[in-house]
């Protein structure tokens, strides 16, 4: 050690090791400027401006392997527009001021969550492996005693690209309408298929997916949809159809009058307009 | 160099000293990159590359330019990773150019590895091991390649191996406090512990 800290430490030593790395740094420096323009790759400019105007994210909803690969197809011209649901309506219409093309405003869409029972809702077993709504679910169907319901194990909170899905005080997963984007990957997680992505606007949602006859409803659930087809009955748009046993809502047809909540025994169907984005799932709060 | 001595190599620097659980270099891609298997090999081999291309132009280097002019002592470390970052850099276009699917297969990982330990590791061990008083020893360009091949190769089986453990552990029951970053330091110690047995079985 004594020896080496003696050569550093000689001036004799410093000019040359300068020279030779200044030498060195010189020479690969060209070379590489050199290879940048030997080998550069002919790619369009605009993938990379576009790819910085898509939110960035990666979540996979255009179908395309992440927000570079969207932006590629988009100049190749294979993909079309409004297939990225993230994406501001600002951003899409400098992408297609970007590419020189028109493009029709596409109207915002959020998930929502078909069911209200959250961790209060009747068990039929004692679940105790592992802590997943997937895991869960392959074990009879999971411990809810209602088999369409929630699990409540939170597959969607973790999947959740944009920390829109929060969880409320009775351990519901509920989405919050402000920070979701409808990128559909809820959808995806949960393995209840709960998640459906609705426009925006059409705040009117019935939370429950049982289409089991009234009796068997309510022996499983408080606040399960019974299948008396009074909302059906009372909507004048006919937006509202009986599916087996559960009322479904057609998002086309809604005007969002909100008739529909009056009739309702259960109070199941709720109207999100007036309440915060983030309390989608309390049942006190249902102006209509 | 016979072939005894290069599979002597291999076996030390791959089990007896790898640089993961012996030496202790490249330990922020193994439990940064480790999260599932298939990046964890995508990794390793990007790590093999490197190492086998490092050693390739580290030796010429040190032979021909730092112990002729008796810079081998000062500039030893600065000038490695000038030359390894630039010649990273060189393949990383050559390969956007020649081969893209190669690219996007490693095009992520090459740039993280540039300036690693590991790979600066492995450049400085193979003078070390190959050279006496500044001068090589018989066999020693073919020797060093040898070994950083072999250090690529330790350092894949410990991510593979480390991964694998990984993605395990995701369905097991493991308390709050140590879910995460703790039980994975947890695991790589006691892997680095039971790679201890393969001590003493190469020289």
């Amino acid at each position: 050690m004594s020896a080496s800290m003696s050569v550093a430490l000689d001036g004799g030593i410093i000019i040359p090791s300068a020279l030779g790395l200044a030498g060195l740094g010189v020479l690969f420096g060209l070379a590489l400027a050199v290879a940048s323009k030997t080998f550069r790759t002919g790619t369009d400019p605009r993938i990379e401006e576009i790819t910085d105007l898509l939110p960035g994210v990666n979540c996979g909803s255009c179908g395309f392997p992440g927000c570079s690969g969207y932006a590629e197809a988009l100049v190749k011209g294979t993909a079309e527009f409004g297939l990225c649901s993230p994406c501001s309506t600002d951003a899409v219409a400098k992408i297609a001021a970007l590419l020189g093309k028109e493009v029709a405003a596409s109207e915002k869409k959020v998930a929502f969550l078909h069911c209200a029972g959250g961790k209060v809702a009747k068990r039929s077993f004692l679940y105790d492996g592992i802590q997943t709504c997937a895991a869960a679910n392959l074990v009879a169907g999971g411990d809810l005693a209602c088999e369409f319901g929630c699990p409540a194990f939170y597959d969607c909170v973790r999947a959740c690209p944009f920390d829109a899905i929060e969880i409320d005080e009775i351990g519901m997963p509920c989405v919050n309408a402000r920070k979701c984007v409808g990128c559909g990957v809820c959808v995806e997680a949960c393995p209840k298929n709960l998640f459906e992505i609705v426009p925006e606007k059409k705040t009117i949602l019935i939370a429950c997916s049982n289409t089991e006859r009234g009796k068997f409803v309510r022996l499983v659930c408080d606040i399960g949809c019974i299948g008396c087809a009074k909302c059906a009955k009372t909507c004048q748009q006919n937006a509202i159809e009986m599916q087996e046993g559960l009322a479904v809502i057609y998002y086309d047809k809604c005007t969002v009058c909100g008739e529909c909540l009056a009739v309702c025994p259960k109070n199941i169907i709720h109207n999100f307009a007036d309440t915060a984005p983030s309390s989608s799932t309390s049942h006190d709060e249902k102006a209509a | 160099m016979s072939f005894s001595a290069i599979f002597a190599i291999l076996i030390s620097v791959i089990f007896v000293n790898n640089f993961v659980f012996a030496r202790f270099l490249g330990l922020c891609p193994y439990l940064g990159v480790s999260k599932d298997t298939s990046s964890a090999i995508g990794m390793g081999m990007a790590v093999i590359f490197v190492m086998t291309m490092a050693s390739i132009v580290t030796w010429p280097l040190y032979r021909y330019f730092l112990s002729p002019f008796g810079l081998e002592r000062v500039l030893r470390t600065t000038s490695f990773i000038l030359v390894i970052a630039s010649l990273v850099q060189f393949i990383e276009m050559l390969l956007q150019k020649v081969n893209p699917a190669l690219y996007k297969a490693l095009g992520i990982y090459l740039p993280i590895i540039t300036t690693n330990c590991a790979i600066l590791g492995v450049a400085v061990l193979n003078i070390d091991t190959f050279f006496k008083d500044g001068n090589p020893l018989p066999g020693s360009y073919l020797g060093s390649i040898v070994q950083a091949f072999g250090a690529g190769l330790g350092f894949t089986l410990a991510m593979v191996l480390m991964s694998s453990v990984r993605e395990r552990m995701e369905m097991a029951n493991i308390p709050r406090s140590l879910q995460g970053v703790p039980i994975a330091f947890v695991t790589a110690g006691l892997m680095s512990m039971g790679f201890l047995g393969f001590s003493g079985l190469v020289k």
